[in-house]
């Protein structure tokens, strides 16, 4: 147990989860160069770390790292962040290592209010979207809640219900783009495919807004749900106001894959596979937010990378990659839990 | 088995409706005397009446095959893992079709519908045992969770690698796009007489192994006391299962949830028995999937929606509510 101290702010961690995180930064920051410095026209790396904060270095480097490399990297790291972050809230909420917003329908309710704003407003300013993203959410989650309240939450039934209000959201997108102009559906399902290239300071600055409210929020509430994980009883004898606890870490889950899938569209799998690697690395008992977070972004800055190195025609999306890693994952963890191992 | 047989007589009775409806309503409404002369005595001159007889007809009887398919092949495969949410769409037997399809494309195995469909069904096989097997087998079998993750992990899998391929091959594209329109409509031009009997025979394979599979539900060694070969039908069923969800598959598209919610509805009506609820499912489901099918055709003018996106969202809802239902031990 160590604390860490900033100031009046002390965040007590353990030394395995602080040395982990400290790792994964270092491995965040030599990738991130990379990213930065790697690619088709060869640029220094003291060159490309320069134009990427803004310093002036000449013709190519100035547009081609600083609005082409640096913006779609800096989205794949936080969007990546938001993806691990959230995952690892629902994880711990249900205490269950299957539950990831992009499996329960969250990300697919995203998806159809995103495209329902596209339709109904018009490809306006990217807020405007996240707005309606947002909005499909939380009506998803607020849905599966309904539907799968019988005295109470049961996390499988909710994974269940969330499977099937999934396929709903997703039917609903569907005719939402067989009802928009050609133009606006070819756009919006390119969306759809979950990607970060592209991606401008715009997208940046959007998702770093939106992790800057977020995160403070769910820190706050991380001791709380560190508590709660022992159980509702032992929480509430510790203090914790387990129902508002519980509502606004789950709130926060939702927002973070709502904002996710506005900024890149729905991209898979991280959510699910960055929470369990956390656990495998600190050694946890718990949950693990700052790690799964980092390690989150880790993941989706690396499958940008492969996307961009593969030797194809057309670049793939990211999101055929993070499936590749994260699909077998799932297959395994059902596999474990049929032959009666922990689900 | 008297009020089994009624209930039968008015599952076929829906059906009845349902194609009236088919044949009925569309773009063009047509009144159901002009349907009715256009089925008995076409007048070639009349352009509704060829409506009916060129787009319509065959529409709706891929609509029966397809949906009576599905709705058997759900039937069986809930007896088959005692998993109330089995169904072929869910467990990813169509994504593994579509797989199958389109590596055969970019290879050049398979051009022409003709060729695709057996390759359909090999894809759909392979999707089914590994499926079947992760989700579905050990210790703690029968769990729907799993059974729906195991399928839903199989699909992401399995599209994403679909999608790879598409994204690299144009001309795959084009051709799959083609394939998978997930419709009834598109397939005028192949002549589904082969698919029909694949799922007749299919069917009539289903009905003749259900007394055994019923009574293999009733535990595996009670079943062997009474001289059932387990693994043999099984076996069956499983190849049963994927001939039944291939040839929807091939005639259809990509359809999900019409053999979910068609069997449990069926068995809310008929009650455990097997055979009478392969019957009612494979009438349910071809009335399900034709009234999805004019739901689609009439909800976004002038345009349509595919028959798999209307099945997709009332589905999406009845599996929802079943889960609600479910007591917590049996998840």
């Amino acid at each position: 147990m160590r604390i860490l101290r900033i100031g009046p702010l002390g965040i007590s961690t353990h030394r395995r989860t602080f040395a982990v995180g400290l790792v994964m930064l270092v491995a965040l920051g030599a990738l991130m160069v990379f990213a930065l410095s790697h690619g088709q026209s060869s640029i220094t790396v003291l060159e490309s770390l320069k134009a990427a904060v803004g310093i002036p270095v000449g013709a190519p480097a100035d547009f081609i790292v600083g609005q082409v490399r640096a913006p779609r990297a800096l989205t794949a790291v936080l969007v990546g962040a938001m993806l691990g972050l959230s995952g690892a809230i629902l994880q711990s909420l249900t205490r269950n290592p299957l539950a990831s917003p992009d499996f329960i329908g969250i990300s697919a309710g995203a998806g159809t209010g995103a495209v329902l704003t596209l339709w109904l407003i018009g490809a306006g300013s990217l807020w405007v979207t996240a707005a309606g993203a947002a909005a499909g959410a939380l009506a998803t989650a607020g849905l599966i809640l309904l539907l799968s309240w019988r005295h109470g939450i049961v996390p499988l039934r909710m994974i269940l219900a969330g499977i099937g209000m999934g396929f709903v959201a997703n039917a609903a997108t569907q005719y939402a783009l067989t009802r928009m102009d050609m133009h606006e559906a070819g756009n919006a399902l390119g969306w759809l495919v979950g990607s970060v290239t592209g991606r401008t300071w715009t997208h940046v600055s959007v998702a770093a807004i939106c992790l800057a409210v977020l995160l403070p929020v769910v820190l706050w509430n991380a001791r709380s749900l560190r508590t709660m994980e022992m159980g509702d009883d032992t929480a509430r004898a510790l203090g914790i106001a387990v129902g508002p606890a519980r509502m606004v870490l789950a709130l926060c889950s939702v927002l973070l894959a709502a904002a996710s899938v506005a900024i890149t569209g729905p991209i898979g799998f991280i959510a699910l596979v960055a929470p369990a690697i956390a656990l495998r690395l600190t050694r946890n008992a718990g949950v693990t937010l700052i790690p799964s977070a980092l390690i989150g972004a880790l993941l989706l800055l690396a499958a940008d990378q492969v996307a961009q190195l593969m030797p194809t025609t057309v670049q793939l999306p990211v999101g055929v990659f993070t499936a590749a890693v994260g699909a077998p994952y799932l297959l395994w963890l059902v596999w474990r839990a049929s032959r009666g191992g922990p689900a | 088995m008297r009020t089994r047989a009624l209930i039968a007589i008015a599952a076929a009775a829906v059906l009845v409706v349902a194609i009236a409806l088919s044949l009925a309503i569309g773009a063009r409404a047509i009144d159901l005397g002009t349907v009715w002369q256009a089925l008995t005595d076409l007048d070639p001159n009349d352009p509704e009446q060829l409506i009916v007889s060129d787009l319509r007809v065959s529409r709706t009887v891929i609509g029966i095959l397809a949906g009576a398919a599905l709705g058997v092949a759900g039937a069986l495969m809930q007896a088959l893992t005692r998993n109330p949410f089995a169904d072929p769409g869910l467990l990813g037997i169509n994504a593994g079709a579509s797989l199958a399809v389109v590596i055969a494309l970019s290879t050049g195995v398979a051009t022409g519908f003709a060729a695709q469909v057996p390759v359909a069904f090999v894809g759909a096989g392979v999707a089914a045992v590994i499926v079947y097997s992760i989700g579905a087998r050990g210790a703690a079998a029968g769990a729907p969770v799993r059974l729906a993750l195991a399928g839903v992990a199989f699909t992401a899998l399995v599209s994403s690698v679909t999608y790879a391929i598409l994204l690299l091959n144009d001309q795959t594209m084009e051709q799959y796009r083609l394939w998978v329109a997930g419709s009834l409509t598109g397939r005028q031009d192949y002549d589904v007489t082969a698919l029909a009997w694949i799922v007749v025979v299919a069917i009539a394979a289903g009905l003749l192994a259900s007394r055994q599979l019923q009574a293999i539900a009733l535990g595996e060694d009670a079943a062997r006391a009474l001289g059932v070969r387990i693994g043999a039908i099984r076996t069956v069923i499983i190849v049963i299962v994927t001939l039944l969800a291939g040839a929807a598959t091939a005639a259809a598209g990509p359809i999900v949830f019409v053999g979910l919610a068609v069997p449990h509805l069926a068995r809310a009506l008929v009650g455990a028995s097997l055979p009478w609820l392969l019957v009612v499912s494979a009438l349910g489901g071809a009335a399900l999937v034709l009234v999805c099918d004019v739901i689609g055709r009439v909800v976004a003018p002038p345009g349509e929606i595919g028959v798999g996106i209307s099945t997709a969202f009332i589905g999406g809802l009845i599996f929802a509510l079943m889960a609600r239902r479910m007591k917590v031990v049996e998840l």
